[in-house]
């Protein structure tokens, strides 16, 4: 890797390696350099090991590399676990009094020349005079000496940060100037020469795929969200709780994800703009939903937080493997879009053109995430201006009138307006039940007309790259960040077809490109290729190739850098 | 023009049998609308799967006719995205205890401001007569010639072992009685639930008017809960009317911090939100 650097903070789960680790990240940031972090954590709430990765660079990055150039380290199980994914003349640095390295850890540590530091950290923070806990805090002032960085810096974030949390401050700053007063290896740097450094990137933000898709909603003029706990949606719930003050929006913890799905059909029919936000197993409770919503033409929005397996599956880790549900969920036929994320930018701004869809289609639109992109942490200078709502509200003699576009007059419901009937049973054009063979007939077709009345108004997926590539990697989501990541360490030319908007499937692309002789890959993170399956079936285009990574980790850099040397 | 009766009528042929409880219990909920002087587009309406359900078109307003034990959900969502509308959930026993009755714990609770309407014909009659946890034991019914194996709920038992703030019981063959409690349960502030005791002649014809009459007997609202379980266990006679009432516990939307104040609802405030002084958190 050329011009990125990585550092990597791991413990137990409960040893503040979030928080620690999104200081450190900020910092990173606050000194002027791009950051992308990414935590890998168990499904438990003590123990087990965690980590918190941040890569920098002067460029934009999107994804982890595997390897990392500093492991730091609180805890046993972590230690072994990552001491493999260190960069040679890379540097570990521990806590742990008479930590045993295995035989296979200590060749691969001389072999490829890793330097190992422990430091005593808990008598450095009783020396001190501060409790064992803050021993974390000497080692993330070791690992910004380490980093070769500005002191000030970091102090003033952690400063800033704890303010509002009980904790003796000075005692912290104590430890924090132990941990960077310990004198690094003078063999041991992170070569930031051919780093630029950013001025004002303090001002730059640092936000969740989550965070995003918080803001994109209250941007939209969503006005209540309804959310039932699951990773990897679950922060969007405690983003939206927390700043409810301020958007004076309307959060509520639902009973069950069926609940919560039926709160949000029952006020985006009353004419406001709701959401909620969940993973595979919640999204399960929802499919009736969803299918009452494309039989009642109720605008309806839902975020998909992907994590990997069927069942409980792997709960804190990630994947891509819920496309065929998105797309399949629910009885009978009705019409429906699908989105997919794949960083901060895109997640802030399809949420916003989700309702809008939702809203004008009057369809249930399913936005896709991954807890790549749902947890991580990435680094953008400012989000764009918010997106026109678009509502296509209007009145009219029959809610459900039979139109060439497919849509219907919808109006909200309110006093001194025309009342009218919203049937999830089959119905006629006034709403009113219908079993008559005709007008079953033309009431299917009226509502499937919406899908290519919104296939011809979607964007045609993105394409990065030079227009020449020899290779072209064809996906959805974070897939796209390790793609773009890559282009930066290799002199191939390498391009990358990013679909956003994966339902109704805009395919001509994709047979655009084949024709013009590039080599394409499909690439996804989970097994079967969901994606490349749906090509399939909307166009009959089989991938020639395929990248395919289904084991609850995220592309990293690596992945893609060694696919292509093979 | 005076708002009538027939304001809440429609012109589509209704669909339940003959001497059907629930003729009465419609009657007397377009008078209580009529009473209270709100017409049809004051009010939504939601409707379970089943027999309540196909009244969907037999009553004016904004009605949303959604999937089966969902009613209480659905309503909720409507509810909080406008309060000036005055929100009716409407359900049978078998979509309340069977498919969705975690809605109904979770609404009591929670206390929305909106009414519950319970018809209680003592089992699911659309999909021909199965048991539900309302249906006699030892009865016959669908598949299960030696009656039900499982055991019985008492709905106005349920409502009050969780602390809720209005529960009245009518019955669909006294309409009159029925409107007025269904007036006060719109009027009270918080969720009301409604039980209607109905007439269903197909499937429990044994249990008809002259049953009911005999058994039904008014009753003035209790003091305090145990004096209302005390009342509504007895099921040799059958207490009608607003049993219990504690105007003290604020709504769910009242309770929002965020939200007092407010003089807008959810459905007007759909507008591009800055979010300028939120993304400082994020610096």
């Amino acid at each position: 890797m050329k011009k990125r650097f990585a550092v990597k903070f791991t413990g137990q789960s409960g040893q503040g390696i979030n928080t620690l680790g999104e200081i450190l990240a900020k910092g990173i940031k606050n000194s002027g350099y791009n950051i992308f972090a990414s935590r890998e954590y168990p499904s438990i709430i003590k123990g087990g090991y965690a980590a918190y990765q941040i890569d920098f660079s002067d460029e934009e990055v999107l994804a982890s590399s595997k390897y990392s150039h500093i492991l730091a380290s609180l805890a046993e199980e972590a230690l072994h676990k990552y001491t493999p994914f260190v960069n040679p003349k890379g540097i570990i640095v521990h806590s742990l009094k008479d930590f045993q390295f295995s035989k296979e850890e200590s060749k691969y540590i001389e072999e490829n020349k890793i330097q190992v530091v422990h430091i005593d950290t808990k008598q450095i923070a009783l020396d001190n005079k501060a409790p064992e806990i803050m021993a974390n805090v000497v080692l993330l002032g070791y690992i910004w000496k380490l980093l070769d960085l500005d002191i000030k810096i970091i102090e003033k974030l952690l400063r800033k940060i704890f303010a509002k949390k009980n904790i003796d401050m000075d005692a912290e700053i104590r430890c924090l100037m132990a941990g960077y007063n310990i004198d690094k290896p003078k063999d041991f740097s992170i070569d930031k020469s051919q780093l630029k450094i950013k001025r004002n990137w303090n001002k730059s933000k640092v936000l969740t795929g989550n965070d995003a898709i918080g803001l994109g909603a209250i941007s939209a003029g969503c006005r209540t969200y309804f959310g039932y706990p699951m990773t990897p949606s679950t922060t969007i719930l405690e983003m939206l709780g927390n700043t409810y003050k301020e958007t004076g929006m309307l959060v509520k913890q639902a009973e069950s994800e069926i609940t919560a799905a039926q709160l949000v059909m029952g006020s985006m029919y009353m004419g406001t703009r709701a959401f909620t936000a969940t993973s595979g197993g919640g999204f399960d409770l929802m499919t009736e939903t969803l299918s009452c919503a494309g039989m009642t033409e109720t605008p309806f929005v839902v975020v998909l937080g992907q994590r990997s397996g069927s069942g409980t599956g792997v709960p804190t880790w990630t994947g891509a493997g819920d496309l065929n549900v998105a797309l399949g969920a629910g009885h009978g036929e009705f019409p429906r879009c699908v989105i997919a994320t794949s960083d901060v930018k895109d997640s802030y701004e399809l949420i916003q053109k989700a309702f809008n869809i939702a809203d004008v289609y009057q369809i249930p639109v399913i936005v896709l995430t991954e807890k790549q992109n749902a947890e991580s942490m990435f680094n953008i200078s400012n989000l764009s201006k918010p997106l026109k709502i678009e509502r296509g509200l209007r009145s009219g003699k029959n809610r459900y009138e039979i139109t060439e576009s497919g849509i219907s007059p919808r109006w909200i419901p309110e006093s001194a307006k025309p009342t009218y009937l919203v049937n999830s049973d089959e119905h006629s054009e006034d709403g009113i039940s219908t079993e008559d063979p005709q007008t079953i007939t033309e009431m299917n077709e009226k509502r499937m007309r919406k899908l290519l009345t919104l296939r011809k108004e979607l964007p045609e997926p993105v394409y990065y790259g030079p227009k020449d590539a020899e290779t072209v990697f064809i996906g959805m989501g974070t897939t796209k960040n390790a793609v773009l990541d890559a282009v930066k360490e290799t002199d191939k030319k390498i391009g990358y077809l990013h679909y956003q908007y994966i339902y109704p499937l805009k395919f001509e692309k994709i047979l655009e490109i084949y024709e013009e002789g590039s080599r394409v890959i499909l690439i996804e993170n989970n097994q079967s290729g969901e994606f490349g399956n749906l090509v399939k079936r909307e166009c009959n285009f089989e991938f020639p190739e395929k990248l395919l990574k289904f084991d609850s980790r995220p592309f990293f850099v690596e992945d893609i850098l060694d696919f292509l040397e093979k | 023009m005076a708002l009538k009766i027939e304001d809440y009528n429609t012109n589509v042929r209704n669909t339940w049998c003959p001497g059907c409880g629930n003729f009465g219990i419609h009657m007397a909920l377009k008078q209580a609308l009529v009473d209270l002087k709100k017409t049809p587009s004051d009010i939504v309406l939601t409707f379970d799967i089943g027999c309540n359900g196909n009244g969907v078109d037999d009553i004016e307003g904004f009605r949303f006719k959604g999937l089966h034990g969902r009613s209480i959900p659905l309503a909720v969502g409507a509810h909080l995205a406008n309060r000036k509308m005055t929100v009716i959930s409407d359900i049978g026993d078998g979509g309340l205890l069977h498919e969705g009755v975690d809605h109904l714990i979770h609404a009591i609770r929670s206390n929305y401001d909106i009414t519950l309407l319970i018809h209680n014909n003592q089992n699911f009659a659309l999909t021909t007569g199965q048991a539900t946890s309302t249906t006699k034991e030892e009865k016959p019914m669908y598949a299960f010639p030696d009656g039900k194996a499982e055991g019985s709920i008492n709905i106005g038992e349920l409502v009050l072992s969780l602390n809720p703030t209005f529960f009245a019981r009518g019955y669909s063959g006294e309409p009159q009685q029925l409107a007025d409690i269904i007036k006060e349960g719109i009027k009270h502030k918080g969720f009301s639930v409604i039980e209607i005791m109905q007439v269903c002649p197909t499937y429990t014809p044994e249990s008809n008017h002259e049953w009911f009459k005999e058994r039904i007997k008014e009753t003035e609202r209790k003091a305090t809960i145990s004096e209302a379980v005390k009342c509504v266990k007895d099921m040799d006679i059958i207490y009608t009317g607003v049993i219990y009432q504690n105007k003290n516990l604020l709504d769910y939307y009242s309770r929002l911090e965020n939200r007092k104040g407010k003089k807008t609802e959810l459905v007007n405030e759909v507008k591009n939100i800055d979010i300028k002084g939120i993304l400082n958190i994020f610096e």
